[in-house]
């Protein structure tokens, strides 16, 4: 049995003014996975191809276990989407979109979507046009989640919405996380919300994945280490530098293979560590995105 | 193809609509009621409203069906149920094109029943009737053709105006056709091969227009 429930192999798709570049990701099944990328990375344009709704040029996706796009249909029947660009029917009511589902999906649970319209606040008579952004997401996600699918795909749905109703979502997709067999993928270029519900973290930049590891993994090789340098000292060139800030007297490291080991090294030579900071997903990825950019290697 | 979900998109499509297609059946039955008044300048002014009518319809259609789906964004949670571009593309298709019959056929039962029944039996008006009301659908289907391979708003203007202006143009050259337009002012039916070649003609065009549709339709790499 294949255990990935969405696999991209040296993906490519190509655009008059984008290109993205030989996609390769995995994702196990029962993981959650960040996708982080800065507005017009790739982020959504993967996920279009994930779905079945952008042609790839080139590579070979699957999605729980059937090609993409050409099994799209099979693939759809297990797969939840609310992106942030996606609308419900602006005259139909939340109770006709949750019909429309049910007949639809096999696995529609309705005690569950009567609990989540609790939870979300909202009223099934309410007609989507009467509705505000937060709670047009929040209809969008009950209508995804209660067809209880075994993949989930969200792209950037907390974009846009009051820190209460995103709240709310992140809390709902927190509660989701305990099935462990279904696959999450969670696009944003908000790393907080990232951070608080994915096991991996991949970052995409100008059409291509930069990194890609466990998110704990991420979180304990990113350092940035304050030094105070007495004159003439120099410091030994560390694997995994990809910064080099503050000055000559009071340098600052970014490194992404940090060891507790580099501490001692840099004693030895004089060095003072003044501090030994963790760093947060966002200042990774903008470290990451910068470094790449800038042409070093990370 | 998926003929259930085909179904389901098409009721989909019905319910979203229904007010507009309901609607235009009194709106339909005031017109006809105005042809049938004596004189000729009435029942001119009431043919031009039924086909006003019929084109609004069709117009409206289109554009709410498909150019509003993706200007709407609702392109995006349609496209993420389990269909393929096919399904979508045979549901708009045949959705549009089932649910505009419903006020068209009733529109051509109630111009026919008029010109049937007594008093002042039209007959012979039957053909040119007939022949005007299949390009009414053809018009209407090369409409949902630009509207479906285009979804902007824009060019489905440009087909509205396009079926409107052709319509009127072969509205003339079919009054003008002598094998017809020498049956039209009679009581009785007379029905040539000129007519039926022009309703053959007209059929044929549907059907390419919506061959045509599937195919551009199905070379179509990106659908967001």
């Amino acid at each position: 049995m294949n255990d990935l429930s969405v696999q991209f192999e040296g993906v490519s798709k190509k655009y008059a003014h984008f290109t993205l570049e030989n996609i390769n990701l995995e994702l196990p099944t029962g993981s959650i996975m960040g996708f982080i990328g800065a507005n017009g990375a790739g982020k959504s344009t993967t996920i279009r191809i994930l779905m079945g709704l952008v042609h790839q040029d080139q590579g070979s996706v699957h999605v729980l276990g059937h090609a993409m796009p050409a099994e799209q249909a099979a693939a759809k029947l297990d797969i939840g989407f609310v992106s942030e660009d996606m609308r419900l029917y602006k005259s139909a009511t939340i109770a006709w979109h949750m019909e429309f589902i049910r007949s639809i999906y096999p696995r529609w649970d309705q005690p569950y979507a009567e609990s989540l319209l609790r939870r979300f606040d909202l009223k099934p008579q309410q007609k989507i046009k009467g509705l505000s952004h937060g709670q047009r997401v929040k209809a969008a996600l009950l209508l995804a989640l209660a067809r209880r699918p075994r993949l989930l795909v969200l792209d950037e749905p907390t974009t846009g919405i009051d820190p209460v109703a995103r709240h709310e979502v992140l809390g709902e997709l927190m509660a989701v996380l305990a099935d462990e067999e279904r696959t999450i993928l969670f696009s944003s270029h908000n790393t907080l919300d990232v951070e608080q519900i994915s096991d991996q973290i991949a970052f995409i930049d100008r059409g291509r994945i930069i990194d890609i590891d466990d998110k704990e993994i991420f979180l304990d090789r990113w350092r940035r280490l304050r030094l105070v340098l007495p004159p003439d000292v120099t410091l030994p060139r560390f694997p995994g530098i990809v910064e080099v800030g503050g000055s000559d007297r009071l340098p600052v490291l970014t490194t992404n293979q940090f060891d507790p080991d580099m501490v001692s090294a840099c004693q030895n030579t004089g060095a003072t560590v003044q501090a030994v900071d963790c760093m947060t997903l966002e200042e990774i990825f903008v470290a990451n995105v910068q470094s790449r950019r800038e042409g070093q290697a990370v | 193809m998926n003929f259930s979900m085909v179904k389901r998109l098409i009721l989909k499509d019905w319910y979203l609509q229904r007010w507009m297609i309901l609607g235009s059946l009194p709106a339909g039955a005031v017109t006809l009621a105005i042809i049938a008044i004596p004189g000729k300048a009435v029942s001119f002014l009431g043919l031009l409203l039924l086909i006003t009518i019929l084109i609004a319809v069709g117009g409206q259609l289109a554009v709410a069906t498909m150019v509003s789906e993706r200007k709407e964004q609702t392109l995006s949670f349609v496209m993420s149920l389990p269909i393929s571009y096919r399904d979508y593309t045979a549901a708009k298709i045949l959705g549009n094109l089932l649910i505009f019959l419903v006020p068209w056929i009733a529109l051509v039962l109630g111009s026919f029943a008029l010109l049937m029944f007594p008093p002042g039996l039209h007959l012979g008006l039957i053909p040119y009737v007939a022949i005007m009301a299949t390009e009414i659908l053809t018009s209407t289907c090369l409409i949902f053709a630009a509207a479906l391979i285009s979804e902007s708003q824009g060019w489905t203007v440009a087909a509205i105006i396009v079926g409107n202006l052709a319509l009127n143009g072969f509205g003339y050259y079919v009054g003008h056709i002598q094998s017809i337009a020498k049956g039209m002012d009679g009581s009785s039916l007379q029905w040539t091969p000129a007519a039926s070649f022009l309703l053959l003609a007209e059929f044929s065009t549907i059907a390419l227009l919506l061959s045509l549709t599937f195919f551009v339709q199905s070379r179509k790499k990106s659908f967001l």
